[in-house]
């Protein structure tokens, strides 16, 4: 198991009042300049303290030629140096009494040079004893957005939104992805860590770490491959369900058939076995990027809901049909209306429109009383578990968003809301804004993304239910 | 637990990759899975007193260890009604089985359309593992299958029964009983637990697992061996 002080250390590494950048620079053909940059417009509270033999200061910040240097006490270190000067920096950390290092730095087990597997496994001996946490080698990073620290080499991080959802993910570049689309969708985020090459910390030590974190409030994992998948399972299964975790898997059978000897040669997909090993610990699993990331925002600002019921509002027949089409295929159910809901829709709306699920309220798009008027009552309705609420943008339907807000605001997702409100830029940018402040809806680009969401907002709470009875019961 | 064990260290002793059909579904029945009745016999004399015991109609198989694919070489008879069809299609095999030796199965016919797949395989990173799915010819052709990690709860082997595109099947359709589902479960628990116990096993594939009426029944059964480090 993984060694206690360095668990400990993690909330530390996290949490740091001061931080070397051991490596920084002005210069921004350096990584140790951008990392500096990112710590400094970040807006970080606490002491930034860069190391650079050759500079008296960086970005107006006093340097210092080692840490050792540095009077006070050091809680992280960002270490942006040559793979080969690394080992000396951890053993000058260790002496120094740092408590977790980012190590930003490539050319370790993920080089051809067996070299580098060796000064990897020479690292990881050194932290290991010393009790120091290691986020990398090879990584971008991590950002703890709750604090402002951005210890990453991309300052941009530094935009997201503060929320809920914790990104872990093995992968920069998947990292990056995942980022600026929360960015773009105003995605709320708690930390975002690229692991790298795992030195010492792994997914079987985040996820017990963002179980304990106040800030989190679901765990999105993007997963290559698992060097010790046993022990990410027990570590899961132990916290399974405290909060969401969803889970996106790459990477195809490398191994292939193996020229099985059974006679269906069906059984070495290891890509099933990842599939099915993360929902036995209650893993959300998903097969893109945006779905991990629309799974993820629902599940840290929506309400599970208590059924597969689903009325589809729509402001078009064709949006509803598509989203319809998805929530079916995904295990959802379009509700069946009670009966006096269905009669206060039949008076709301003429007889040509869709009217019963889904409704298409087109014919009222000038009527915005109407238009609240059936969204009313569809959220009162007992048969109704979840409500999809999509709606294009038409000059002629310009009102209609600002004319339900108040509505849903002031109901706050009683039942899960995911919306599918479209226009162009600038239209309805803001109404959207203050719908998803006020925890009213989430919105999701198009109405097959809304249905996928809700479809596994439904999914997480089969599983969290089926597996939360007495075990043996 | 002795028995368990003695089948395989006899195979591995022979230099075996694998156990034959006979043998694999004796030690799968050693750990509670239903499988067929059958007997093993190596003459007609065998042959007619086997059929007499488990009754009419019956399948009758070659059975040998080196022996995979037992339709396309044209090994296998199914709904063998009489003592003389018993007799004929003994001959039969027999003479195709010249070269394997002449151990002929003679095998209760399981009546049921609904084929389905479980089996455990020993990933290099995950270790033992459980798949179950859709059977048959539909195994490799649909691909419709759920694995899950060894050991398993109860709840795990329902997920995956409920998991494959056709799950459908398993409940009560065209006239056919739902399937037992405590049972399947407790079946793929069981494999779980095989793979967990026996470290000298690579692979099991019981394909077809029918379901006769409601209850799922092992036809065909393979146990691979692990190979020798």
């Amino acid at each position: 198991m993984t060694n206690p002080v360095l668990l400990g250390n993690l909330k530390i590494l996290f949490n740091p009042h001061t931080v070397a950048v051991i490596g920084a620079s002005e210069n921004p053909g350096k990584l140790g300049s951008h990392v500096m940059r990112s710590l400094t417009s970040g807006g970080f509270k606490g002491t930034i303290v860069p190391v650079n033999p050759g500079a008296k200061s960086i970005m107006s910040l006093p340097a210092f030629s080692s840490i050792e240097e540095f009077p006070g006490e050091i809680d992280l270190a960002v270490v942006v140096l040559p793979a080969n000067l690394v080992p000396g920096i951890f053993h000058e950390c260790s002496l120094k009494g740092v408590k977790g290092i980012v190590l930003i730095s490539a050319g370790f087990r993920e080089i051809d040079d067996s070299q580098g597997a060796v000064l990897q496994k020479t690292l990881a001996e050194l932290a290991n004893k010393a009790g120091i946490p290691v986020i990398g080698p090879n990584t971008f990073g991590m950002v703890n957005l709750h604090i402002d620290l951005n210890a990453s080499f991309t300052p941009e991080f530094s935009w997201l939104p503060k929320g809920g959802i914790a990104l872990v993910s093995q992968s920069g570049g998947i990292s990056h992805l995942l980022g600026f689309m929360a960015i773009r969708q105003n995605a709320g985020v708690s930390k975002i860590v690229g692991l790298g090459n795992r030195l010492n910390v792994d997914f079987p030590e985040m996820v017990p770490y963002l179980m304990q974190d106040s800030d989190t409030r679901v765990i999105a994992l993007y997963v290559e491959g698992l060097d010790e998948p046993r022990r990410l399972m027990e570590a899961m299964k132990q916290t399974r369900f405290v909060k969401p975790v969803v889970a996106y898997k790459t990477g195809t059978s490398r191994t292939g058939n193996q020229a099985s000897l059974s006679h269906t040669g069906s059984l070495a997909g290891r890509q099933e076995i990842y599939e099915g090993a993360l929902k036995q610990c209650g893993v959300l699993y998903v097969d893109r990027a945006e779905t991990l990331l629309d799974a993820a925002r629902a599940l840290s600002l929506c309400p599970l809901p208590k059924g597969g019921r689903v009325a589809v509002l729509s402001g078009q027949a064709g949006p509803a049909m598509a989203a319809s089409d998805v929530c079916e295929t995904g295990g959802m159910e379009i509700a069946t209306f009670h009966p006096d809901t269905q009669r206060l829709i039949n008076t709301l709306l003429p007889p040509l429109a869709l009217r019963t699920n889904p409704v298409d309220m087109g014919p009222k798009w000038y009527d915005t009383s109407a238009i609240e008027g059936i969204i009313g009552a569809v959220m009162e309705d007992r048969n109704v578990d979840a409500i999809l609420l999509l709606m294009m943008f038409a000059s002629a339907n310009r009102a209609a968003v600002s004319g339900f807000s108040d509505l849903l605001l002031k109901w706050k997702q009683r039942k899960p809301v995911v919306a599918c409100l479209i226009a162009p830029p600038g239209i309805w940018d803001k109404e959207v804004g203050r719908l998803e402040e006020g925890g009213a809806l989430i919105n999701v680009p198009t109405p097959e993304r809304a249905a996928k969401t809700l479809a596994l907002l439904w999914e997480y709470e089969k599983m969290k239910s089926l597996n939360s009875v007495e075990p043996g019961g | 637990m002795k028995r368990k064990s003695t089948i395989l260290e006899k195979a591995l002793r022979e230099g075996r990759k694998t156990l034959s059909e006979y043998e694999s579904k004796d030690f799968l029945k050693s750990y509670g899975i239903p499988v067929t009745r059958e007997i093993l016999v190596h003459s007609r004399e065998e042959c007619v007193k086997a059929a007499h015991a488990i009754g009419y109609p019956l399948v009758l198989k070659g059975c040998s260890p080196s022996l995979s694919h037992k339709t396309e070489k044209g090994l296998v008879r199914v709904d063998v009604r009489s003592e003389q069809e018993a007799v004929l299609a003994f001959d039969e095999l027999a003479t195709r089985m010249e070269r394997n030796g002449k151990a002929i199965l003679v095998q209760e016919m399981i009546k049921g359309t609904r084929e389905l797949v479980a089996g455990m395989t020993r990933d290099p990173q995950f270790g033992p593992c459980v798949m179950f799915g859709l059977g048959g010819i539909y195994t490799e052709i649909l691909k419709d299958i759920a694995f899950r990690v060894a050991p398993l709860e109860k709840q795990d082997a329902m997920d995956m029964t409920q998991e494959i595109k056709a799950h459908k099947i398993l409940g009560a359709v065209r006239g056919m009983p739902a399937a037992d589902l405590d049972l399947l479960c407790d079946i793929l628990m069981k494999v779980g637990v095989i793979g967990m116990e026996n470290e000298l096993i690579q692979e099991i594939d019981i394909n077809p697992l029918i379901l006769s009426g409601s209850k799922p029944v092992a036809v065909d059964a393979l146990v691979v061996l692990k190979p020798a480090d």
